[in-house]
């Protein structure tokens, strides 16, 4: 599973043995009457990739929003890099190396292309740096370099995902948390954003995705874990989930032991 | 597809980015610096008229360092502008003047003499200092809880000035200010309130605090630090505003407390947003065009012969603060992002492109799949 991930993630051989990077352990969140998440454990080692898949109101964006700091849990542990992040606020989460690219394409849509990367590196100090990675965005993808100068509003559904990813990564994450990325975009869309997530592991990046679309999901994976009713119910890789009977059965809350949902 | 097309005919971006950046800031100096040169000519009534004008872009520029920036509402600026005002005046006014209409003067404050320089900065500097202060608590506000917030602070700043006689004279004017301020003394603050402006937006202060305007969630999730940037933008938005009184007040030679109340305020709210609140193009436009505006529903109200005719027109007195009603009534309704649509005056080949379709960005961005 290290093997993979290249070099690119500093010091992850260690970090695998020694404690991973994002450590989960008992989360729950509750909105009043309501259990979103139910005591959820899981581990995000260094250089990874994690996809989370589930129906909808199964607790995953719930899971990223704890993580990331815009959901106070009602109990359980969230340790990144070795220290907890619960209770920081979302501005402080991602100075300390956690990028979010929340559900719905949260595109700055009256700030022009260049402008929304630009606010991608807002935490940074190494200005030139960024600049170039941000002329590196843009010859990776054409279409938005020479959209650099319009607003982002009138980019297509495509265009903005990858715009608010680049934004994403201009923050120099350790770990990057991805919301439904593939929502409302055509197959072959989705394909490219999923070609981006993996060049974005290439550079040593962690990901955590969260995904309706399950097929994407096993595929782009070290390890997928079935999130139903705010309980993990399985997890394996590609290899494990796929074509796997229970797998299903467990994404539709059908497993033996989801059968009391 | 087509503006991409054009793009490609056109200039290489970076190769004339750096000066084409610029333009924005040139334009807006040049329209000004325009108006200077044509009231030069002009008689002096005009001229006057003119100064007014100024120093309402004066200040219309400070509001939008914040409100446009920031896109949160501001009520409080006539507040600055007195608190500018007063401080200026008490500082350069001649000590015999003072002792004659402020007796209960302290000691050390009747003595003070600053030149119109320092006396001006320490207008701008006190009103800063008071964004500061009560900035830190009402930043966090947004929306109708701003609104409210920044209008009470108008409101406290009015009460306060208006019953500390020992310091303001209360209710009654204080005269004898040093009246040092002519066209190009307006002139010339009003360029250098928009330079500041414009400089200010360039920041990476102001880019995420404009982010933070369309996205909240997504600037914090970017790591902006809302409150921070919003207070930064109050401070400076407070200085600048704070010298708009402080030409209003050595304009005039004479001070009222009544002059920095609600009237003053909605007319410079109506100036930003009619202009536009989202370009200091707008707020420059917005000032110089109500003003226009104003200044003719004035000659209409006080009548006049028609030319090459024997009719007067006269029109019953009111109008023109119905007229200014109307036009912001029209603008929130027909071009809520205001006359410039949020737009900063560029190079023709660019505003071709953008300003057909700007208005519908908001709406196509989500839309889209």
């Amino acid at each position: 599973m290290t093997a993979i991930a290249g070099q690119g993630g500093g010091r992850q051989g260690s970090a695998e043995t020694l404690a991973p990077l994002l450590s989960i352990r008992g989360l729950t969140v509750r909105y009043g009457p309501i259990t979103a998440l139910d005591g959820l454990s899981l581990d995000v080692g260094a250089g990874q990739v994690i996809s989370i898949v589930g129906p909808n109101g199964a607790g995953k964006s719930s899971l990223l929003a704890a993580i990331a700091g815009t959901v106070k849990p009602a109990g359980g542990q969230v340790t990144f890099k070795g220290q907890p992040t619960i209770g920081q606020p979302l501005e402080q989460t991602v100075r300390r190396g956690i990028a979010l690219v929340p559900e719905g394409r949260h595109v700055l849509a009256s700030l022009t292309v260049l402008e929304n990367l630009r606010l991608g590196a807002t935490i940074r100090r190494d200005t030139a740096e960024a600049a170039r990675e941000i002329e590196g965005f843009f010859k990776t993808f054409p279409i938005l370099g020479e959209r650099r100068n319009k607003s982002a509003g009138r980019l297509s559904g495509g265009e903005q995902q990858m715009l608010v990813i680049a934004r994403a990564l201009l923050s120099k994450p350790t770990l990057l948390m991805l919301d439904e990325p593939s929502l409302g975009l055509a197959p072959k869309i989705t394909d490219q954003i999923y070609a981006m997530l993996a060049s974005i592991r290439e550079a040593g990046v962690s990901i955590l995705v969260v995904e309706q679309n399950a097929a994407r999901a096993l595929r782009v994976a070290d390890r997928t874990y079935v999130l139903n009713g705010g309980i993990i119910r399985m997890s394996g890789t590609e290899a494990e989930l796929s074509g796997n009977p229970d797998f299903e059965a467990a994404y539709f809350g059908l497993a033996p032991r989801g059968g009391a949902q | 597809m087509a503006a991409s097309i054009s793009d490609r005919i056109g200039w290489r971006p970076a190769a004339r980015d750096g000066l084409r950046r610029l333009v924005p800031l040139a334009a807006l100096v040049g329209i000004v610096l325009t108006i200077v040169l044509l009231a030069g000519m002009g008689d002096i009534v005009l001229q006057r008229r003119v100064i007014f004008c100024l120093i309402h872009v004066v200040a219309v520029v400070g509001l939008y360092i914040f409100m446009g920036n920031s896109g949160v509402m501001n009520f409080s600026s006539a507040g600055f502008m007195a608190v500018g005002a007063y401080t200026s005046a008490l500082l350069t006014m001649a000590p015999g003047m003072k002792s004659t209409f402020l007796p209960d003067l302290p000691a050390w404050l009747a003595a003070a003499h600053l030149s119109p320089l320092w006396g001006a900065l320490a207008g701008g500097v006190m009103a800063g200092l008071m964004a500061l202060v009560i900035g830190i608590p009402i930043m966090r506000l947004s929306g109708i809880g701003a609104a409210i917030a920044t209008l009470s602070l108008m409101f406290i700043c009015y009460i306060v000035l208006g019953n500390w006689t020992a310091l303001t004279g209360g209710q009654q004017s204080l005269m004898g200010l040093p009246s040092y301020v002519g066209l190009w003394t307006a002139g010339l603050t009003a360029m250098v309130a928009i330079a500041v402006a414009f400089v200010y937006q360039e920041t990476r202060g102001a880019l995420a605090l404009r982010g933070s305007r369309e996205d909240e969630v997504a600037a914090r999730g970017s790591g902006v630090r809302i409150v921070r940037e919003r207070l930064a933008a109050f401070v400076v938005s407070g200085f600048v505003t704070g010298i708009a009184g402080v030409l209003y007040g050595h304009f005039l030679g004479t001070l009222r407390v009544e002059s920095f109340y609600l009237d003053l305020t909605f007319l410079l709210v109506t100036m930003l947003v009619v202009g536009g609140m989202r370009s200091l193009a707008g707020a420059v436009i917005g000032a110089i065009g109500i003003s226009i505006l104003t200044e003719l529903l004035r000659l209409v109200e006080v009548g006049f012969v028609l030319p090459g005719t024997s009719w007067s027109i006269a029109t019953p007195p009111g109008l023109g603060d119905v007229a200014l009603a109307a036009a912001m009534l029209l603008i929130i309704l027909f071009r809520p992002q205001g006359l410039t649509g949020g737009h900063e005056i560029e190079l023709p080949r660019s505003k071709t492109s953008t300003s057909g379709l700007a208005t519908t960005s908001g709406n196509t961005g989500t839309a889209n799949v």
